[in-house]
């Protein structure tokens, strides 16, 4: 996070062709999820029903979180609460040292990755598999995930070819997805079998049932949880949906809000551990209770993490989630991280925003995002330095007519050579990745007046 | 951690503002029945397949046509409640709680579902007919028998529509279609780390 925002952006997509190929991924996902929209007529009357149901969590969480803890326990599942990233950590490593556990295989957790869980219990000696075959990408290349979905987007199939060959001495050369595929397939099944616990995150915990909710396209979390003794599940407090009812409304909207599927592969509900086994919660809080106590800032824990509004927004199809330095990127990234994470870098991510509400448009849980970015660069301490300026000196000119109107003409002349590449050019952040539009010859004013006279 | 509980409950019980009621539950909309085709439409659209409605009676001379090639070897396993519907001979019936570990080497595995779902091609299956839940993933080719007419048309009919005790025995898996990824370039590919093919047999238990 000490690198700025657009020297960040350069790590994981390098140049230009990069971006295009990231930007058209992305937004495949999103075309995928409008014909699931356009083929789901009832589709804007659940996206309010999960609106409404998210708030009614939110507003009764306290009552909820107990029900469900009494109502997990009655089923058999050992409940542990954390309030930091540390307490997470702490309990997980507990539970793997009290059982001589050294080899983890482990699913996707939005969670875990915001907690540092892996590098917390690597340090201590325990292997950790991630086994979403995106997220064991990204841990081979030892870098974090891209994006929630969709851990290794930007990277291409000869980059994973050569990764592979390297790490699980697939043939060189290979770039085949299918047998690239296969090649993780048969390095993970042997992981799965010797493993001696499973560590996943939760999509939803139901609080009338006790039951967690966990959905793949893979498997892998299902394998990692049917296969070794001990499963240890990790969600946050704000996860939780009242009964089965509002679950199903929820599922309806996850898949096809994420990948435009009408469901994920696997949607496994547990309620309790399996004979023999056992099932260990930890709820944790890292900041949620907090951001709840903030009226104006709450709706952001509504988040059920479909990816939507990363797939949608223009600054994240050409950043990409490396840009903005937090487990959870894009539009709602930059919403969560000033409340979770607080530092300078964490403050700045609403500015780097178009607003053009595009996110707001897609969410399926009617998130506010645009609304909310906005209302985070109100209460930032201080405008980034170069952005100050820029809004201090606006304001002096759109207060001053003539003045306006001389800089407008001053610009006029200025266009060529503010378009042009030249070293100290004030534009030249502007231009690295794109073109000034041509100038339209006269001001609006000017072409105003024209019109006025016309006939 | 007790203190941790305590502290994070407090905070919560300050955030909670109480205000916003539990929705309305949306207006039952007329109850339309699921049919097997608009179910093996949306099977075939997730990388599934669907076969029948097929007589009870035809059942044990049929499944083997249903198999893909491949699954025509090797070791086959079927949970006990999906037993009375194979033929006796070549399949290996499961104990209830079987080391999951020696299932890695199973090709078909068979066993019942309880309610399909027309919106997505989705299968429930209970705990009580998968106590080895493992064998659902690690098959390489998985059969779900199921009666042709429980079906619902979306996931909350489904719901709704799903046995009181559904939740007792440890799972309630909905399977829709093959294990899948699009890890690499958003290129789909079945067979991710569980079955690379999905076939549902709908069953008529009746006349």
């Amino acid at each position: 996070m000490t690198l700025p925002l657009d020297q960040r952006a350069r790590l994981g997509l390098p140049d230009a062709e990069a971006v295009a190929r990231h930007d058209a991924a992305v937004f495949d996902l999103r075309r995928r999820r409008d014909e699931a929209v356009a083929g789901l007529p009832e589709f804007e009357a659940l996206r309010a029903r999960a609106t409404a149901i998210k708030r009614h969590v939110l507003d009764h969480l306290d009552r909820l979180l107990e029900t469900f803890e009494s109502q997990a326990r009655a089923a058999g599942v050992v409940v542990h609460w954390a309030e930091d990233a540390a307490g997470l950590n702490g309990v997980v490593e507990g539970l793997l040292r009290e059982r001589g556990v050294r080899c983890v295989v482990k699913s996707k957790s939005m969670l875990t990755e915001e907690c540092g869980l892996n590098a917390h219990l690597e340090a201590r000696g325990v292997e950790v598999v991630d086994t979403d075959l995106g997220e064991r990408i990204v841990q081979l290349r030892r870098e974090p995930p891209s994006h929630i979905v969709v851990p290794a987007v930007h990277r291409r199939r000869e980059e994973i070819g050569r990764l592979f060959h390297r790490h699980l001495g697939s043939p060189a050369g290979e770039s085949d997805p299918a047998r690239l595929t296969e090649h993780a397939r048969r390095s993970l099944r042997p992981r799965f079998l010797a493993a001696q616990a499973g560590i996943t995150g939760v999509n939803f915990g139901v609080a009338e049932t006790g039951t967690l909710v966990i959905c793949t396209n893979e498997g892998n979390a299902d394998l990692g949880t049917s296969l070794p003794p001990l499963h240890v599940a990790c969600m946050g407090i704000e996860k939780l949906v009242p009964g089965l009812d509002d679950l199903a409304v929820l599922l309806r909207l996850l898949a096809r809000s994420a990948t435009g599927q009408p469901i994920t592969a696997y949607t496994t509900l547990l309620t309790g551990p399996r004979s023999g086994g056992e099932l260990h919660l930890v709820l944790v809080d890292n900041g949620r209770s907090a951001l709840l106590g903030s009226p104006r800032h709450r709706e952001a824990l509504a988040c059920i993490r479909c990816g939507a509004c990363l797939n949608t927004c223009p600054v994240y199809r050409r950043a990409g989630g490396h840009a903005y330095g937090t487990s959870v990127p894009g539009p709602i990234g930059a919403v969560l991280a000033p409340a979770l994470v607080g530092d300078a870098s964490a403050r700045a991510l609403p500015f780097a925003s178009s607003l053009c509400g595009s996110c707001s448009a897609v969410c399926p849980v009617g998130i506010d995002l645009h609304g909310q970015l906005l209302a985070w660069r109100r209460e930032s301490p201080a405008l980034p330095r170069r952005l100050r300026w820029t809004a201090l000196a606006a304001g002096a000119l759109m207060a001053r007519p003539r003045l306006y109107r001389l800089a407008g003409r001053l610009a006029r002349w200025t266009w060529p050579l503010l378009s042009r590449r030249w070293p100290g050019n004030p534009a030249a952040a502007w231009l690295r990745d794109r073109e000034l539009p041509p100038h339209p010859g006269a001001s609006f004013r000017a072409r105003w007046t024209r019109r006025g006279s016309a006939p | 951690m007790s203190g941790a509980r305590e502290r994070i409950l407090a905070r919560v019980r300050h955030g909670a503002s109480r205000r916003a009621v539990p929705p309305n539950p949306p207006a039952s909309s007329p109850t339309v029945a699921a049919s097997f085709a608009d179910f093996a439409d949306a099977l075939a659209a997730v990388g599934g397949t669907a076969h029948g409605p097929l007589p009870l009676s035809t059942l044990p001379g049929l499944v083997e046509g249903a198999l893909p090639v491949a699954a025509r070897s090797g070791r086959r396993v079927v949970e006990a409640t999906a037993a009375a519907w194979l033929p006796t001979g070549g399949w290996e019936v499961l104990d209830s709680n079987v080391d999951p570990c020696s299932l890695a080497d199973v090709r078909v595995a068979a066993v019942r579902g309880t309610l399909g779902v027309a919106e997505n091609g989705a299968v429930a299956v209970l705990g009580r007919d998968a106590p080895n839940r493992a064998v659902l993933f690690l098959a390489e080719h998985l059969v779900l028998l199921l009666e042709a007419g429980s079906l619902a048309t979306d996931l909350e009919a489904a719901f709704r529509s799903l046995p009181p005790d559904a939740l007792h025995a440890h799972h309630l898996t909905w399977i829709s279609g093959p294990s899948k990824t699009a890890d690499i370039e958003q290129v789909l590919v079945m067979g991710a780390h569980g079955p690379r093919t999905l076939q549902v047999i709908g069953v008529e238990t009746e006349g």
